[in-house]
């Protein structure tokens, strides 16, 4: 059998072209294509060169409208057995090709030429062409008058021209020698053989018949010549002989082999036309062909069956009817030819036969078809064990893979720009009609695939292709791994790495294999180097320009038209950028990446490759790098991976759509899932774009970027160094605060950093922050809980609940060398984020607060008990120098102090450390006013002795609270309070009374904030205990008593008389000193009398009417002023006085005791005062307006000795 | 039954969704490739007959060597085949028959993606069943 035959071929001269000495590959190839262009020449062409001899047997040929068609057998062909039969199977020429600056010798051409010939009995015209011969070598050729002929260099055109003329010779010189053989032929008769006839023709007695059919055989074989020779008309009349002759000796053979001929003449006759008619009639007349072969093959059940030439008869109508419309006369045709395989003895002609079947089904269009025999001759060829046939499967079955969709990318570009756009339909429309998706998947014959790709690994290892091997390896091992068991895993990437050891180093290969590899994500800039849109015309250019806040929707956000689902990213020139991908490995072996880096096609990113290496069925989340080198939007469709030793390209949107089809069950696996990888969520590519470089900041906390260890509220100092790093100097820069325990930064130095700009590159910059650091408990009470199992050692952890410093700073408003332009962009700025890592321990802890109280009742002495207030202030004018502490602490026992709150701190230490405890208290000078205390405000903070608390020891300190005494009750603590009783009705006294809450709250705040407690421990950590809640508790229910003064203040003293009391007030400053002398200054005598004064000192702002009273009474609580046992005699009024005190103003009242026993007395003044005005109620705590305001004194003790 | 039979059934996007192996011959797995690619080639020349008729019954549409491919055609183009080599077309007829609803009956569940695989093992358990009661 032949390949590619047709009708047609039945007029077609074969010539041999072969290659005379050594002529290089491409020179042949150059030569033959310009040779093989003549495959027609026109018989009106050929005239000049004709000379006709004798008179042409071709009577009918067609000079103006004919033609001669050739066949090139390049490489020659060996002669058929069947080439009598059908003449066109006849080598009829050969043609040399000689490339003259290889062969120098022409006569060795001519003779290597002339030996070659010897091999084609049949061809009557011999051509040695000889391209591009040297001077010496035309010279030579010029003179000798064989068949070589030699072709002058000149320009292609001429080149050709000449060619064309040799063809044309060539042409007529056939034309010439078949006229030749016709006339003989018809003359002498002739003998065609075939192998059917060798015994045959032996056998045959029958003369007669024979000789008859001698002559049908001799007039068909002349019909093939005059059909080669261009004239149809001739070879039809010679063909009906022939066929006559031929049906009346029933040589079926020649029947069958003229009526070819007839019809192959007749088509050339009507040249250029379709007409169904015709069509009718060749198909008609070659169904008989058909039939008659096949009677044929009965006729002649020898070792030679003519069974070819019936298939050859079939593929020659398919192919002539091979049309769409056509298709089931085409497939009916096809497909009893492709029966017709398994009785053909020749492989190379089933080989062939399938090879017709599938370029004709291919032609039809039956892809799959085509494809299925493509791969039967493939495993014809594989069959044959050599290389040469191992490569032309190789290339059929490469020819199946679009059919079977297992494309090498290398030559499937449309599959690129596919998966391109179903990627970016992801992206865009988020979920695909499931339909689409489906389609997305076409054509899954995992099986069939598997086969095919597998027999292109062997196919190519077999013809010596690496590259094809590892393609289809790698094709194989990445889409049909979870078909393929481990053990086939492993030899697959063996052979990968088998095939790469012969490749060179460093070649690529369209087909990505192992690892899968989708985008993880972006991860947004480190907070370190977070780039901020810069909102031109604002201060604060950095706000509204991100999104803030923890809500990843508002409703707010959502009607702007820019929320695109795409966001933005921006990358600086020159500063490294990472973006995550996920490889999976899901294949049984140890799987190593040499280098994996970002693929980028705009070419302005220079990425760093990282290697890898991936356990059996892993997956691992890896960081690519790399660094923006220009300005311009970067694409990242995918990565380069070295891998198995060739280069590919993964795409991610490959994956992507592997992912989606996975999820839709419509894949066999999901890679990353079956490596116990999370699900991940399609992760949208950002737009990114380049833009120049900004300033970078670059911080670090001096002294170490640790967490500093604090205790609770200690406060210490850090020094954050800012350094420029980038290449463009900071030009704006703002600190602001975010995050938790935004409070325990208690000053930075906006002005270091203000003066420190602009910050060049490499310059630096200091700023001082100080810290206090919050309390444990109050923050997250698990801690202490957690702490006391700890035994005060644990930390807290310190990311969440430490504050950041947020610095936004920016470079220049234009970019650097670039003249601004108004509609130009502004360059972005960037956000540091300076995380204050706070390790809060627990400290010093507060166990509680408690407010005591203490009565030491005074001893009446020569002059009055002052004031608190009064006696501090004649102090600080006075003895500036006196200890303060004495005074705090000192009690006069003559004065007692009725009244004075301690506040008890109850504190523990838990820790390891010793701590110390230094309380003070400010005093605020605003509340005294009208005393003229300014001198020593800022001395105003009492120190009190430190406290040293051991470890694991607890102690108490006592807070004295007498100085918070208000010099007057007024109505300004209750200010609102009158008011509202003045101008409105009951009705709003429950909202007074809220108010008066809310004064009182704010006044004990204001006392409270003036007590500090400060603790220090070791040398360098100190700081303040934040227990104002506490405080603030144990002050809560006694805090008028502690803030308000009395309305009244009472006092006694015995009046020697009146004259010597202005000495006897010069004296009180001695008198605070115990004296020795008690009984002139502290006692009285019994039975004397004793004139005394009690003075009542109004400390409100209006003028009090009351009645007074004194009482005394003895040590056992009696009254002995009256009643039946009285034992004190009285002189003046004791009871119901009716006094009147202005203002701030203080009346004495004299009287004289005369008391009869000696002992301990106790005198205590009382006032019921009239008409109390609001202040004196609240005051009193009453709510009734009729109750009487009752007001008592502290009692006095005064000393009766006997006289003696 | 015949001794060697390839059943499939091939979605309207030409992707296999079923695939059952019905012959009572040995089974290769060299023989079952085969069996595949015969029927896949088949395709081509099912997607043209398929719309010459009205009938879903294609009867024996392709063959190779001594396989034959007969092929039902449902009206949502999915498309039975099977691959035999008996020619008893009544009972491949009924088995195309059967087959059809019980595809059907997969169509309508609601949690089956049309153009899917089978997976549902009581459609194969019912398939293999009628192949040996018709084929």
């Amino acid at each position: 059998m032949e390949p590619d035959v047709s009708i047609e071929s039945g007029c077609m001269l074969r010539i041999a072209v072969l290659p005379i000495g050594t002529v290089p590959q491409a020179q042949l190839r150059d030569y033959v294509s310009m040779l093989v262009r003549h495959r027609k020449v026109e018989l009106s062409a050929i005239s000049s060169f004709y000379t006709e001899h004798q008179k042409s047997p071709f009577a009918n040929q067609p000079w103006d409208t004919g033609s001669l068609r050739f066949k090139f057998m390049v490489g020659g062909s060996p002669p058929s057995p069947w080439e009598d039969f059908q003449s066109n199977r006849k080598i009829l020429a050969v043609i040399g090709i000689c490339h003259c600056p290889s062969s120098p010798d022409l006569d060795v051409v001519a003779d290597q030429f002339s030996i070659v010939c010897k091999n084609y009995t049949s061809a009557v015209v011999q051509r040695c062409f000889a391209f591009s011969p040297g001077d010496a070598q035309l010279e030579d050729g010029g003179k000798r008058g064989d068949n070589l002929i030699l072709f002058p260099p000149a320009d292609r055109q001429t080149l050709e021209f000449h060619l064309l003329t040799m063809m044309q010779d060539i042409a007529a010189s056939l034309l010439m020698e078949f006229e030749k053989w016709v006339l003989r032929a018809e003359s002498a008769g002739t003998i065609v053989k075939t192998p059917l006839d060798s015994q045959a023709s032996l056998s045959s007695e029958e003369v007669i018949k024979a000789k008859k059919r001698r002559l049908g055989r001799a007039q068909k074989t002349i019909g093939d010549y005059c059909l080669l020779a261009g004239s149809p008309v001739d070879a039809n009349a010679h063909y009906s002989t022939a066929l006559e002759l031929a049906r009346l000796t029933g040589d079926y053979f020649w029947y069958a082999g003229a009526l070819e001929g007839s019809v192959c003449a007749l088509l050339i006759d009507r040249m250029g036309q379709k007409d169904p008619a015709l069509e009718e009639e060749v198909k008609y007349r070659y169904t008989s062909v058909i039939l008659h072969y096949k009677k044929s093959i009965q006729d002649n059940a020898q070792r030679v069956s003519p069974l070819s030439f019936e298939l050859e008869a079939t593929l020659k109508l398919a192919r002539f009817l091979c049309r769409r419309e056509l298709a089931k006369e085409v497939v009916d045709l096809l497909m009893t030819a492709a029966d017709g395989a398994k009785y053909l003895i020749d492989a190379s002609d089933r080989l062939i036969l399938y090879v017709e079947v599938a370029r004709l089904f291919g032609t039809l269009g039956y892809q799959r078809k085509a494809a299925f025999f493509s791969r039967q001759v493939a495993q014809l060829y594989l069959q044959q064990e050599n290389n040469l046939a191992a490569i032309s499967a190789m290339q059929v079955l490469a020819m199946t893979t679009k059919a079977y969709r297992v494309q090498s990318r290398a030559t499937n570009s449309r599959l690129l720009s596919l998966s391109n756009e179903t990627g970016s339909n992801l992206a865009d429309g988020g979920k695909m009609q499931l339909q689409s998706v489906v389609s997305l998947f076409e054509s899954q014959w995992s099986t069939l695939q598997m086969v095919v790709l597998r027999e292109i690994l062997q196919a190519s290892i077999r013809a010596g292709d690496p590259l094809a091997a590892w393609s289809a390896a790698a094709r194989l091992l990445r889409s049909y791994y979870p078909l393929i068991t481990p053990a086939g895993q492993s030899g697959l990437a063996s052979a990968l790495a088998t095939s790469a050891e012969r490749l060179p180093s460093g070649t690529r290969c369209a087909d990505p294999s192992l690892p899968f590899i989708r985008l993880h994500s972006f991860p947004v800039h480190p907070s370190q180097m977070d780039i901020v849109k810069r909102n031109l015309g604002r201060e604060e250019w950095w706000v509204g320009s991100a999104p803030s806040g923890p809500f990843i929707y508002t409703p707010f956000s959502k009607g702007e038209p820019n929320d695109g689902s795409k966001q933005e990213l921006i990358w600086v020139v020159g500063e490294p950028v990472e973006v995550l991908v996920e490889l999976a490995n899901p294949c049984g072996f140890d799987l190593m990446v040499d280098s994996i880096y970002l693929s980028v096609q705009s070419g302005n990113f220079d990425a760093f490759p990282i290697s890898v290496s991936l356990p059996p069925n892993s997956a691992k989340i890896i960081s690519l790098s790399g660094i923006p080198t220009s300005v311009g939007p970067i694409t990242i469709p995918g990565c380069i991976v070295h891998c198995f030793g060739v280069i590919t390209r993964h795409l991610f949107k490959d994956v992507d759509n592997l992912l989606l089809g996975a999820a839709q069950g419509l894949v066999l696996s999901d890679p990353f899932r079956c490596c116990g990888s999370a699900k991940l969520k399609n992760v949208s590519v950002p737009n990114i774009s380049v833009v120049p470089s900004l300033p970078l900041l670059v911080s670090h906390v001096i002294g170490g970027d640790g967490a500093s260890i604090l205790y609770e509220g200690e406060i210490r100092d850090v020094w954050i160094s800012l350094a420029n790093a980038g290449s463009v100097p900071v030009e704006q820069a703002h600190v602001s605060l975010s995050g938790k325990n935004q409070d325990s930064v208690i000053s930075i130095s906006y002005e270091t950093l203000k003066s420190a700009l602009p910050l060049k590159p490499g310059a630096e910059v200091t700023l001082p922050v100080t810290l206090k650091a919050w309390q444990l408990g109050l923050v997250d009470p698990d801690n202490t809980a957690g702490k006391s199992i700890s035994g005060g050692a644990g930390r807290v952890s310190k990311d969440g609940n430490s504050p950041m410093l947020v610095i936004h700073y920016s470079g220049p408003l234009e970019y650097p060398g670039k003249t601004s332009t108004n509609g130009s962009v502004l360059p972005p700025g960037r956000r540091l984020v300076v995380p204050l890592h706070i390790c809060v321990q627990q400290g010093l802890s507060f166990i509680k607060a408690r407010l005591l109280s203490m009565e030491i009742p005074a001893h009446i002495s020569e002059n009055f008990p002052q004031p608190v207030y009064l006696r501090n202030n004649s102090a600080e004018e006075g003895i500036i120098s006196e200890s303060k502490t004495e005074r705090l602490v000192k009690i006069d026992p003559y004065r007692g102090s009725w009244g004075l709150h301690l506040l008890e701190l109850e504190l523990s230490n838990p820790t390891d450390v010793v701590f110390e405890i230094s309380v003070s208290v400010q005093l605020e000078s605003a509340k005294d006013e009208d005393i003229s205390t300014f001198i020593d405000h800022d001395a105003a903070d009492f120190g009190y002795p430190k406290t040293r608390i051991d470890r694991d020891y607890s102690a108490r300190v006592l807070i004295p609270l007498e100085h918070f005494k208000l010099p007057i009750l007024d109505g300004s603590v209750f200010a609102k309070d009158s008011h509202a009783d003045g101008s409105f009705s009951n009705r709003s006294s429950s909202f007074t009374e809220k108010n008066t809450k809310a004064e009182l709250n704010t006044s004990i705040k204001n006392l409270v904030s003036r007590i500090k407690v400060r603790w220090q421990s070791g040398r360098n950590s100190s700081g303040e205990l934040s227990i104002k809640d506490a405080i603030q508790a144990a002050l809560q229910t006694s805090v008028m008593d502690i803030l308000l003064p009395d309305p009244l203040t009472f006092g006694f003293r015995l009046s020697e008389n009146g004259s010597q009391q202005v000495a006897m007030l010069d004296s009180s400053k001695e008198s605070d000193i115990p004296v020795s002398s008690s009984v002139s200054k502290g006692s009285v005598l019994a039975h004397e009398m004793i004139p005394m004064e009690v003075l009542v000192r109004n400390n409100t702002k209006e003028i009090i009417r009351m009645s007074l009273s004194i009482t005394c009474r003895d040590v056992a609580g009696e009254n002995c002023i009256e009643g039946s046992k009285s034992t004190v005699l009285w002189a003046g009024v004791l009871s119901e006085i009716q006094v009147e005190v202005s203002p701030l103003q203080e009346i004495k009242h004299s009287f004289s005791l005369y008391f009869l026993l000696p002992g301990e007395y106790t005198l205590a003044a009382a006032a019921v005062i009239n008409d109390a005005n609001d202040v004196l109620r609240a005051r009193a705590r009453t709510d009734s307006p009729d109750e009487p305001i009752f007001c008592c004194g502290p009692p006095f003790h005064i000393r009766v000795i006997g006289s003696a | 039954m015949g001794s060697t039979a390839c059943f499939i059934i091939v979605s309207r996007n030409d992707i296999p969704i079923y695939e059952a192996e019905v012959g009572s011959a040995i089974k290769k797995e060299e023989a079952t490739h085969q069996h595949q690619f015969i029927l896949h080639a088949a395709l081509d020349i099912v997607q043209d007959l398929a719309w010459t008729t009205s009938a879903m019954f294609l009867k024996a549409v392709d063959r190779f060597n001594d396989l034959v491919v007969s092929v039902y055609v449902t009206a949502g183009h999915t498309r039975l085949m099977l691959l035999h080599d008996s020619r008893n077309e009544d009972g491949i007829r009924s088995f195309f028959q059967e087959v059809h609803e019980l595809y059907i009956k997969i169509l309508l569940n609601p949690l089956y993606l049309p153009g899917s695989r089978i997976t549902s093992s009581h459609f194969d358990t019912k398939v293999r069943a009628l192949a040996r009661k018709y084929l």
